[in-house]
């Protein structure tokens, strides 16, 4: 056992926290106004192809380069997954379509949209992009790096690691110190009472599910531009489901989100970091493989029933005309 | 003086139809017109493509029901999707989301392999009966662990049974390097890459050969199992009270507990069911087309399912047709390569719209038809009043 190896396994932490996170952020917005969502997995997955796209078309084909290159792809992820949320946004929200049907619906059709836009994106190859695509430098944290033992943790990070760190404060500030904020939650927990005030309810679902679309495909854009550096099938590997877990353990708390988010990122780095450790090096590799899912379920069952979902959450509103 | 004739009130009844006509002809409604919904964008999505919608139709159809093998290799493709299909619409009647079919099915494939390798001791069909009985349980072994959590603890069974789909692939990767590892791989081959190949007598008997369809679709007397599902899913649904406690719990599990229903009992009860079906899903593959449990075995059967019922709106008789069609779909994308320039994956979204469609289509008529009931029965209640009044 070495440290060496724990602060590798909190450097994938740190990579895997900020796909979480930020998913699991998309689930926030669009739980507290209201509405459930079970795709947030297809939309990362659209976020990845049309991310690995954006990177690909700006960085190397445009000539743009680094920087902007992967910056391009990371936004083009991000308005691709809310463009791709509007689907869930017209299925709940418009048509009042049970949440749960539609979020299952929108995660197959991301496996085959993503297919399709791969062939037309990359050449006709419909599974994967070319690997190595451009990312953005990596940065070492100041001081945190040079930690012994674990200083490995705070080396080569993405820039976008900290901004998933940072992005809890404008979300705090506009879900608790803002009108609009208090309108979302209020869509969420009670809207009826928010008609009855003169705010209409569905324009806030929209938004909410919108926003979650964004989080989502930047989550996955992430994911293939900055840490795998190609598109590839299959690369979300249920982050999507576990940032729903995390959100859940968090009680659709932003803050508490980050500790949920971590814990599972560090989950996810076990097999591939921890597997020299005494007791894991004992246990068959195929087992260590199940511990994120395991450590998911278990925790999932354990706190589920200590937490409150939003009140109205999964519900239609049935107000006059859907308003 | 005389009272005057009490005049008919001038209230214009909405036509009256029997009630399973009005259902009946709504549900077919909604289900053609989401066909022609997705099929016109998918007609424009051709056209952005630059090809002839007419001719990408034309090259699906063709391959799938008027090719000389197209029809055995439908049904042949439609087989798992009915078992997959089943096993969701049972949870779903209650209400129930069982997305880890997927996994399930995966399970069901390594202890059907692991009959089919250690008990070929048993005499003819028997063998093959006791392999299929093993793969049932071992779906509902692993679809039991959901369905505890779900009524124990109330976690959601969409994230858990998520999770156990990780594991599951997981598990197949541990049984092809463990306890069903290939015994007999010739020097220099890896040694995880499948079983043992099973016994004759452990395989399910080809039925293609009886329409005079080649071996190669390998169209099984699972077919007809999967018919038998179908009626036995239909029982228990409609006839069973079983069948009616799920779907009190689906309309409403308030008023469901309210009326004695044990809700936890029946959640686990059409779990293990739907597990029992998950784990039958695998079968075409094991014991129809293979022989051995690969390491490149078909997967994400399970997700299809979850299309398939809900194109064929969780009614076991609609399974059977949407999985069909489904399988036209599936044929046709070699088609799609061979004789037009669109991409093969044009049949993903076609039937991606096609589900969209079908599911918020469906879900406008059933509002319309009860805007209609309620409509007439207010109707109704004004003819009623109005004869009070004039009495």
């Amino acid at each position: 056992m070495s440290f060496g190896d724990l602060g590798f396994a909190i450097q994938i932490a740190f990579t895997y926290y900020t796909v979480i996170y930020l998913t699991g952020l998309g689930g926030l917005f669009s739980e507290r106004s209201g509405i459930v969502n079970i795709g947030l997995e297809g939309m990362m997955i659209i976020g990845t192809v049309t991310g690995s796209f954006g990177a690909y078309y700006f960085g190397a084909k445009l000539g743009w380069g680094v920087p902007m290159g992967p910056i391009m792809g990371l936004l083009l992820g991000m308005a691709c997954g809310a463009l791709f949320a509007s689907i869930h946004a017209l299925a709940t929200v418009t048509f009042r379509i049970d949440h749960i049907v539609s979020g299952v619906v929108i995660n197959l059709v991301a496996v085959g949209l993503a297919r399709f836009l791969s062939t037309v994106f990359f050449e006709g190859q419909s599974t994967q992009s070319n690997p190595g695509q451009p990312h953005m430098h990596t940065i070492d944290i100041p001081l945190l790096h040079s930690i012994p033992g674990i200083g490995r943790a705070f080396e080569g990070l993405s820039p976008f690691v900290i901004v998933a760190f940072l992005v809890v404060i404008p979300v705090w500030f506009a879900l608790n110190r803002t009108r609009w904020g208090l309108r979302l939650r209020s869509a969420g927990e009670n809207p009826e009472a928010t008609r009855s005030l003169g705010v209409r309810v569905a324009p806030l679902r929209w938004e909410g599910v919108l926003l979650s679309g964004a989080f989502a495909g930047v989550a996955g854009a992430f994911l293939s531009v900055e840490i795998v550096n190609n598109w590839r099938e299959g690369q979300t590997l249920g982050l999507g489901f576990i940032a729903l877990a995390a959100l859940i353990l968090s009680n659709w708390n932003p803050v508490r989100l980050m500790g949920a988010a971590f814990l599972f990122g560090f989950a996810q780095a076990i097999p591939l970091a921890l597997r020299d450790w005494p007791i894991i090096r004992s246990i068959p590799e195929q087992f260590v493989n199940m511990a994120p899912y395991v450590i998911t379920i278990v925790v999932l069952a354990g706190f589920v029933g200590k937490v409150r979902p939003p009140a109205a959450a999964g519900k239609a509103y049935e107000g006059s005309s859907g308003l | 003086m005389a009272t005057a004739p009490a005049s008919p009130p001038k209230i214009a009844l909405p036509k009256s139809r029997p009630e399973w006509l009005e259902n009946f002809l709504g549900q077919l409604g909604a289900l053609v017109l989401s066909m022609l919904i997705a099929i016109g964008l998918g007609a424009i999505i051709i056209i952005l493509y630059g090809e002839n919608p007419l001719d990408v139709y034309g090259a699906i159809l063709s391959f799938s029901i008027t090719a000389n093998d197209g029809p055995a290799y439908v049904l042949s493709i439609a087989t798992p999707l009915i078992f997959s299909a089943l096993a969701i619409s049972i949870c779903f009647k209650a209400g129930l989301f069982n997305i880890g079919v997927e996994g399930q099915f995966l399970v069901g494939m390594v202890t059907a392999s692991w009959a089919a390798l250690r008990l070929d001791f048993l005499p003819g069909p028997l063998l093959m009966w006791v392999v299929l009985l093993f793969g049932a349980l071992g779906g509902m072994a692993y679809a039991a662990v959901p369905a505890i959590l779900k009524v124990k603890t109330g976690a959601h069974e969409v994230v858990t049974t998520i999770m156990m789909n990780g594991i599951a692939i997981s598990i197949v990767a541990w049984a092809l390097n463990g306890p069903l590892k290939f015994t007999n791989a010739p020097p220099g081959q890896n040694v995880d890459l499948r079983t043992d190949p099973f016994a004759k007598n452990a395989l399910v008997p080809d039925l293609g050969h009886v329409f005079g369809w080649g071996p190669a679709p390998h169209l099984s007397w699972l077919l007809p199992l999967a018919l038998v599902a179908t009626a036995i899913v239909w029982f228990i649904v409609k006839r069973m009270r079983l069948g009616y406690e799920a779907r009190a719990v689906g309309a409403s599990s308030g008023s469901a507990r309210a009326g004695g229903i044990s809700i936890g009992a029946v959640q686990i009860k059409l779990f293990l069911i739907s597990g029992a079906l998950a784990g039958l899903v695998g079968m075409q593959q094991l014991l129809g087309d293979r022989g051995y449990l690969p390491k490149n075995y078909e997967a994400t059967l399970g997700f299809t399912g979850i299309a398939v019922a809900f194109l064929g709106q969780n009614n076991p008789i609609g399974i059977v047709f949407a999985a069909i069609l489904w399988a036209i779909l599936a044929r046709g994308e070699s088609g799609l390569q061979i004789e037009t320039d669109m991409p093969r994956e044009f049949v993903i979204i076609l039937q991606g719209i096609l589900i969209m469609s079908v599911v918020i289509t469906y879900q406008l008529a059933k509002r319309r038809l009860a805007r209609r009931q309620v409509r007439r029965a207010a109707a109704e209640e004004e003819l009623v009043t109005a004869a009070e009044e004039a009495a």
